[in-house]
């Protein structure tokens, strides 16, 4: 192993640590209590909020902006596929044949998405008076993970580059809006009890 | 937090220590996208960023961040962490009461998930901590708090009113026995009034009775604790919110009425039906239901009897968003104006995906916004348009008030009703 997989190694442990600490934050706090009478039922509707509210057809966010919503998607795609990545690379196994080349066509494209996001960021009034620094970070980092990805599936000679950007990303995760890889899920959760308690979701259209 | 004054900690305890994960978990989730921003009625109709709904997260998620985080102790430029100040405090006033009614559009569209409008209530009850709730809302509160309803409506006004109202049922009706009963013990149901309609829609009343009337329903009105309204919910005073729910939790018990009945009141509904027993931390050992789900009851059970061909004009129909997108009233109404008008055209889009009047939220009571109040109404004015009806039913007396405001300044030349209005004139009475 190389220094640079040490320091990875300990930039995974830091990050892991940080968001322990938002879990079981979470876990203890535990979920709201209601003392109203339920209306429908939680538990598909906690499914729902997972799925059939994720898809585009029902969320304004994703068919009034379906190129933003697109790219938005193949970059998260890009994300978890070079998370996955990582831990391959860390094992020191190697990715080769016509995997290699499908996931450096994907993450290129992915990368390409991260980019668009960065500069539409910068670039759309509304969207840059929502800004902050972490915004920015956030996306450049990720961003610059995905295309260090590409390049370390390219070739070991970008390996040095591909895992300091590894731990940069990594240590940053538990303090930025990154840390909502975590709260996502949360959220969620919350939004399918809220809604499933009161019989809302799963959605039945009118 | 001890060197802070007493109305700061107080607020920023909101945020620090919060009760469960669910406001901890909004607080930490907004990604700043702002594809929200399509979904808010305010930015639609105005197109100020400032009023994109992640802007209203920010400002309150920013202060969490100042003092909850170590990211926003430690680099608070980073996250722009903001100091609860004079300056914010003010911003915040501006943003989560003049500019959101809390309608909830947006959170159903959130590509996170974020519930956009419990962040917004929880920089509202912040500044109810903080003592600057505005003045023209905490009036209105105050009135429920001194009076037991929201217009200061005196008891003898009430029973005068209620009483020309049951000769003129005995009168239509044709039974001199018919009556609208008060104060009855051990009734079936305890039926509730928005405070606006013996001061100012008394027909509705009158509706609502003839169709208890004619599903010979054993029913009262307590002259005492009748309002379904709670506008401490939209001041998010939870303490107020909880004595005012208390007050209609033991009227409903003091009557021992199996049913408590929700009069056509959104927010009424929501703050009495799914916020109350959690202001009171109790279950309610009562049903508590609206009037829509009881109309559609008494037409499914055959309990009364409705010609179509007695509303012949084309109706739309309006969802008041807590009944609706928050309450999951959803069908109900839909059902019943299926059975009681001959031409129903729904408004795009509908449901759960409505656009909100623009009076929800507390805004109809905040003149100080009004301005912006009918700006957003736009919307709701196109709406209506497009659907070529000349009868818009909804069941929110609130509601009701915005859409005769709409009707009268975008020129649409409708007739707003409630729900049991049109189904009180579609009655086969035996």
């Amino acid at each position: 192993m190389m220094w640079y997989h040490y320091l990875t190694f300990i930039a995974l442990l830091i990050c892991l640590i940080g968001l322990s600490f938002h879990l079981i934050r979470l876990v203890r706090l535990g979920a709201p209590v209601d003392y109203s009478r339920r209306r429908g039922d939680v538990t598909p509707a906690i499914a729902y909020s997972f799925v059939g509210a994720m898809s585009p057809t029902k969320k304004e966010s994703a068919y009034l902006h379906l190129p933003t919503y697109a790219a938005g998607l193949l970059y998260h795609i890009g994300t978890f596929t070079s998370v996955i990545l990582l831990f391959v690379y860390l094992l020191e196994i190697e990715v080769g044949g016509i995997v290699r080349w499908a996931l450096m066509g994907l993450l290129t494209l992915s990368t390409l998405s991260g980019m668009t996001i960065l500069v539409k960021r910068m670039a759309v009034k509304p969207l840059k008076s929502l800004s902050n620094p972490d915004d920015y970070i956030s996306n450049f980092l990720v961003t610059v993970f995905q295309l260090f990805t590409v390049a370390r599936l390219g070739g070991a000679a970008f390996a040095p580059f591909y895992f300091l950007s590894a731990s940069l990303l990594l240590l940053y995760v538990p303090i930025g809006k990154l840390k909502h890889a975590l709260y996502f899920f949360a959220a969620r959760y919350h939004l399918g009890l809220f809604y499933g308690w009161r019989g809302i979701w799963p959605l039945r259209r009118s | 937090m001890t060197e802070f004054p007493e109305n700061k900690r107080r607020a920023l305890k909101i945020l620090t220590d919060p009760k469960d994960s669910q406001l901890l978990t909004h607080l930490n989730s907004c990604v700043h996208c702002g594809l929200c921003a399509e979904s808010c009625m305010y930015y639609l109709t105005t197109k100020d960023e400032r009023f994109i709904p992640a802007r209203k997260v920010d400002l309150v998620s920013s202060i969490y961040q100042r003092y909850g985080t170590f990211t926003g102790k430690y680099l608070p430029a980073l996250v722009h962490a903001r100091e609860l100040d004079d300056e914010t405090v003010a911003e915040m006033v501006d943003l989560l009461f003049g500019s959101c009614t809390l309608c909830g559009r947006c959170t159903m569209h959130c590509s996170i998930g974020v519930d956009i409008t419990a962040v917004v209530k929880a920089g509202r009850a912040m500044l109810a901590k903080y003592g600057r709730v505005p003045a023209t809302l905490q009036s209105t509160v105050n009135a429920a708090l001194n009076t037991g309803n929201n217009m200061s409506i005196p008891v003898e006004e009430l029973r005068d009113t209620l009483s020309w109202l049951e000769d003129e049922l005995r009168d239509e009706v044709n039974d001199q026995h018919a009556s609208i009963p008060l104060d009855q013990s051990g009734v079936n149901v305890l039926y509730t009034l928005n405070p606006r309609e013996p001061k100012f829609f008394p027909l509705s009343i009158s509706a609502m009775a003839k169709i208890f009337y004619a599903a010979k329903e054993r029913w009262t009105l307590s002259t005492t604790m009748y309002d379904v309204t709670n506008y401490a919910y939209f001041s998010c005073n939870r303490e107020e919110a909880a004595t005012i729910g208390q007050r209609l939790y033991r009227e409903v018990q003091k009557l021992e009425a199996k049913r408590c009945v929700l009069a056509e009141c959104g927010h009424g509904s929501r703050a009495f039906r799914w916020e109350a027993p959690n202001y009171l931390q109790k279950p309610f050992a009562f049903d508590v239901v609206t009037s829509v789900e009881l109309l559609a009851g008494y037409v499914r059970e055959g309990r009364l009897k409705l010609d179509k061909g007695k509303n012949q004009e084309t109706v739309t129909l309006h969802d008041p968003c807590n009944l609706v997108r928050e309450g999951g009233v959803i069908d109900e109404q839909r059902y019943v104006l299926s059975q009681a008008v001959s031409t129903f055209v729904e408004m795009t889009p509908h449901g759960v995906d409505n656009f909100c009047c623009g009076g929800g939220g507390g805004q109809l009571s905040m003149s100080e916004y009004g301005d912006r109040r009918m700006t957003i109404a736009e919307i709701k004015a196109d709406q209506i348009r497009k659907t070529g009806a000349t009868v818009v039913v909804t069941p929110c007396h609130n509601c009701v008030d915005q859409l005769i405001q709409i009707n009268n300044k975008f020129k649409l030349g409708v007739t707003i009703k409630t729900l049991a209005e049109v189904v009180a004139d579609a009655l086969i009475l035996d």
